[in-house]
């Protein structure tokens, strides 16, 4: 078991009535699971994600991780770091946990190579295509060997080719035993996955 | 990691060239202003520190009381300086009589030199530690010597050791150069005192000092007295001890003034002159203090400008902040991120400040008349600089660094983020400041501006153009009153001349003793004195309210006296023509009352004055040139004259009416450097009113666009765009106007003769503020409004 969530809510008040964005969710992950969240827009997908990443606190309940410093974000807008290239922004999050110089070239290194992008590791995040952009991302999630990788709508700003080729890397890196939840409206990006949690209005209502 | 702060710090700042020049320029500009303003304030406070013995060096001064107020003076007889070595010889390390300084003619061969010089004991040298090229402080013990500054032998002598040599001084004392002393820096009260001679060959030279030692005149005030205490003593306990000592002396006559003597220590004679009823008011040290409060203020305008301006940016950095939170980073590694980069650009605002300090410094000087040089080997300058830096990134920085790192990751990146009310807040409060700090400085800078006019254009008393004086500083000129005034009138090109013992600038001497009808026993009177020829009037043009001008038609006006009408007023005197005045045993008729002759500070009252005919004491000689003659033409035919009477003399010769604007340097300029750092407040402020516009405008382009879309026109967009800037900068007027009003009603209080402060000045500042902000923002509303909106909407 990677984490586990018992009842937990996230509300917000607003004009005196309180309107719940999360309602007693309750569900467990465990080690090398690929979990999509679905459901309609407005459901709680994200706010769910960000309470697994601890982006976001919530009002009640239980959470429980159980491998805290190891969590790897990707987002659907990549989030890159306009100012940094692409062997930077990978290499930011080792800088965090102050690896030694000699360590983050080894590993920044290996990830270029891993993900073909040795040619463009000194082009701006402008300079790239969404598809290698979202690439960067996900090197840069997971160059600090998360346990788990969460990734809100990774495919949703990129074309089916695209889409697909990032797909096929989150199996692959399941395959390899990383733990992931995506949030997604695609069922075809769902089938992906091994388990598929269905949310309205903030409640799971299939699992 | 430092090393990855800076790499990216470096790139927003070329990413951001528009805001980068902004900042960097602003915080530069007030660095620069800051720098100035402190190595200004570092001359004027080490003024005087040449001295070895600057601590332990003083000046004895004398309160003196009459009519119940007291007044301070610098002049001390004759007996004191033996006094106080013989009697208090434990407290004095050194005790100096000095003759006052003034210019004097300096002559080897045919040279003829005019230099500002005296005569002092022979334990100045040693008190003053004058680093001695040529000779030793023992110089001016043989009474036949002189001691000249290494800049007055350059001259005289050339570049040759001039010890032994003979020379003149005022065309008869003659003299051997015993010692060269090098010339003094700037900074020092003595910084002119090109010659010093032995204060023996002064008591032997001249009747009237031979008097008062042959007669012990304690009640003769002429000289000055110089001393250095014993290291170690304290200067008010010997000022204490030798309170009485010229009281003591005194005559039951004169012991009614009370004299009080007193140590006034070197280190307070530049910065702490002003004395009134007895105790010290200060002085220059205000301006120190007002430019130290400026320089403080620029520096902060630039630093709100760095703030308002980076969290301005922060919504553009709000990404990346959630960004490095969700990967990692703790909010205190942010906090040292966007310190570095604050640093950075402090680092090279610091450079660009140094660089600008180096190429103004020429200008800066002549305006503020000093010969500061740009400290580049000072440890403590270096010191200073990094300390200035290191503060200015910390004040500038924290904001910024506190604020951007408190980002919640999940509201920036979810893209709900927009800054606060409180940092908009905080931003507004900040350009109220700016604004508030700018409008004072004007509103001060137009009230120094408009006292000095006020006291420029008061009444004079007597036509100033076209006359000339010429200080008789030998006796070439002794008994050719007539012979020259008829010389220079046939030459034509003067049409009158005549003598006087002060110039028209000044009055030398004032007395007391003046007795007549109705005068309160109590009373005791001290009024200026000016010895006038007979021609004085008709010379400078004085006008009379009552009676008549001297004339030689009557032999008895040798003793009649004229008054000015301060006089009579503070005679209180009626119907004053006829009436006797009686003074040195002798009676004196009233014949006639001028208007008051602005003679000394133009921004005090006219002191009462009384003009009586002697043609003994009279050492300037004026002239009122011919209106019909080019000037330079009379000027020539002057000199020509001249020489015929005394060859020895050079020709020197200065215009009243440039006497007179002198009086005024001081203030004029302290107007020249209030204004212009006033002028750097308001350019500062409106750099960063312009960044924040052209910020506001870019983060409200989606709003512009749908307006424009819907139909507003773009005066529409240019008023809403403006409209909050207005208000900020109103509010600002309301916060300063009371507090112009009340530093600079504090500032003409040092004035007797002051201007009012109308309301036009703060309707000036107020609407200067206005316009500028209007013009500083509009360009920025007026491009955001004149922008396609097509454009401004796809980008969301």
């Amino acid at each position: 078991m990677i984490l586990q969530i018992k009842n937990l809510f996230k509300w917000e008040n607003s004009g005196g009535n309180r309107v719940f964005l999360l309602n007693d969710i309750d569900f467990t992950v465990n080690e090398g699971e690929f979990i999509s969240i679905m459901g309609p827009s407005g459901s709680g997908k994200t706010t769910l994600l960000n309470v697994i990443g601890m982006l976001d606190g919530f009002n009640e309940g239980e959470y429980t991780f159980f491998h805290k410093e190891y969590i790897g974000f990707v987002f659907q807008s990549y989030h890159l770091i306009d100012e940094l290239t692409v062997y930077e922004n990978i290499e930011t999050p080792l800088l965090y946990k102050k690896h030694r110089s000699s360590e983050r070239k080894a590993l920044v290194a290996d990830m270029l190579d891993r993900f073909n992008i040795v040619g463009k590791k000194d082009l701006f995040p402008a300079q790239l295509s969404g598809g290698q952009q979202q690439l960067v991302g996900i090197a840069r999630a997971l160059i600090t060997s998360p346990k788990l990788i969460l990734a809100d709508e990774p495919t949703g700003n990129l074309n089916s080719k695209q889409s697909d080729e990032i797909m096929t890397l989150f199996k692959q890196l399941n395959d390899e035993g990383v733990t992931i939840i995506q949030v997604t409206h695609s069922e075809k990006n769902a089938a992906y996955g091994s388990r598929i949690i269905n949310l309205l209005d903030g409640r799971i209502v299939s699992n | 990691m430092i090393h990855n702060y800076f790499k990216i710090a470096w790139r927003n700042l070329i990413n951001n060239k528009g805001y980068s020049a902004i900042n960097i320029g602003g915080l530069a500009l007030g660095m620069a202003v800051v720098i100035l303003i402190g190595l200004w304030i570092h001359d004027e406070i080490t003024f005087d520190q040449n001295h070895k013995n600057y601590e332990d060096i003083a000046q004895v001064l004398v309160h003196k009381t009459a009519n119940g107020k007291k007044r301070t003076r610098y002049t001390m007889p004759y007996p004191l300086g033996n006094e106080l070595r013989a009697k208090y010889n434990e407290d004095f390390e050194h005790v100096v009589m000095s003759s006052f300084h003034g210019d004097n003619i300096l002559s080897v061969g045919d040279k003829n030199i005019s230099k500002r010089g005296g005569f002092m004991e022979p334990d100045a040298l040693k008190m003053l530690s004058l680093n001695m090229i040529y000779g030793n402080w023992d110089g001016l013990k043989n009474p036949n010597s002189i001691v000249i500054s290494q800049a007055t032998a350059k001259v005289l002598f050339g570049d040759k050791n001039p010890i032994g040599e003979l020379m003149t001084i005022s065309n008869k004392l003659d003299v051997q150069v015993t010692g060269v002393y090098k010339n003094m820096p700037f900074n020092t009260t003595f910084n002119k005192l090109e010659f010093i001679a032995p204060w023996d060959l002064y008591v032997s030279s001249y009747t009237w000092v031979k008097e008062s030692r042959d007669n012990n005149m304690w009640d003769n005030s002429s000289y000055q007295l110089y001393v250095q205490i014993v290291n170690g003593s304290n200067m008010s306990s010997v000022s204490s001890k030798i309170k009485n000592v010229v009281y003591d002396h005194l005559p039951e006559y004169g012991k009614k003034s009370h004299p009080e003597l007193f140590l006034f220590p070197m280190k307070d004679w530049h910065l702490r002159s002003n004395w009134k009823d007895g105790v010290n008011t200060g002085g220059f040290i205000q301006y120190v203090w007002l430019f130290s409060i400026i320089g403080l203020f620029v520096l902060l305008l630039a630093c709100i400008n760095f703030m308002n301006l980076s969290t301005a940016q922060s919504e553009k950095r709000a990404k990346e902040v959630g960004i490095r939170k969700s990967i990692g980073s703790s909010k205190r590694q942010l906090i040292n991120q966007f310190l570095s980069e604050s640093f950075l650009n402090v680092v090279f605002a610091l450079i660009l400040a140094l660089i600008l300090v180096v190429l103004v410094l020429p200008a800066f000087n002549q305006l503020a008349n000093k010969q500061i040089r740009f400290p580049y080997n000072n440890l403590y300058f270096c010191l200073l600089s990094s300390g200035i830096a290191i503060a200015t990134s910390l004040i500038a920085g924290s904001y910024p660094a506190l604020y951007l790192s408190s980002f919640r990751p999940v509201n920036v990146l979810k893209g709900t983020f927009k800054t606060g009310n409180s940092a908009s807040y905080f931003r507004k409060t900040l350009v109220v400041v700016q604004f508030t700090v700018s409008i004072i400085l004007v509103v001060g800078t137009i009230v120094v501006e408009k006292q000095i006019d006020h006291s420029k254009n008061r009444p004079m008393g007597y036509e100033k153009n076209g006359l000339v004086m010429l200080e008789k500083v030998t006796e070439d000129y002794k008994g050719k009153y007539n012979v020259l005034r008829n010389d220079l009138k046939n030459s034509k090109a003067v049409i009158e001349m005549s003598e006087s013992s002060s110039p028209l600038t000044d009055i030398l001497s004032s007395g007391g003793g003046f007795k007549w009808a109705g005068k309160s026993p109590d009373f005791i009177p001290n009024i200026g004195m000016i010895f006038i020829g007979h021609d004085y009037g008709k010379t400078i043009g004085w006008e009379l309210t009552k009676g008549r001008d001297f004339s030689r038609a009557f032999p008895t006006d040798s003793t009649a006296f004229i008054f000015n009408e301060a006089a009579i007023k503070y005679m209180g005197i009626e119907n004053p023509i006829g009436k006797i005045v009686r003074w040195n045993n002798q009676d004196h008729k009233i014949i006639g009352v001028v208007k008051d002759i602005l003679a000394e500070s133009p921004f005090k009252p006219v002191k009462q004055a009384v003009y009586m005919i002697q043609y003994e004491n009279t050492s300037w000689i004026n002239l009122k040139l011919n209106p019909e003659k080019s000037t330079s033409a009379s000027l020539a035919l002057i000199e020509t004259v001249l020489k015929k009477h005394a060859p020895n003399l050079p020709f020197e010769y200065q215009f009243v009416d440039h006497s007179f604007a002198k009086k005024f340097v001081a203030e004029e300029r302290i107007r020249t450097l209030a204004s212009i750092f006033a002028l750097f407040a308001i350019f500062i402020s409106c750099l960063g009113l312009f960044g924040l516009a052209s910020f506001m405008a870019e983060q409200r382009s989606k709003e512009i666009g749908i307006r424009k879309v819907v139909g507003a026109s773009i005066f529409n967009l240019w008023k809403l765009l403006s409209k909050d800037f207005v208000k900020l900068v109103m509010l600002a007027c309301i916060i300063a106007i009371p507090i112009a009003y009340y530093g600079m009603r504090n500032w003409l209080n040092n004035y007797e003769y002051q201007t009012n402060i109308s309301w036009w000045v703060f309707a000036i500042a107020g609407i200067g503020a206005l316009i500028i902000t209007l013009l500083t923002v509009s360009f920025q509303a007026i491009k955001a409004a004149v922008s396609n909106p097509i454009k401004n909407l796809k980008t969301e």
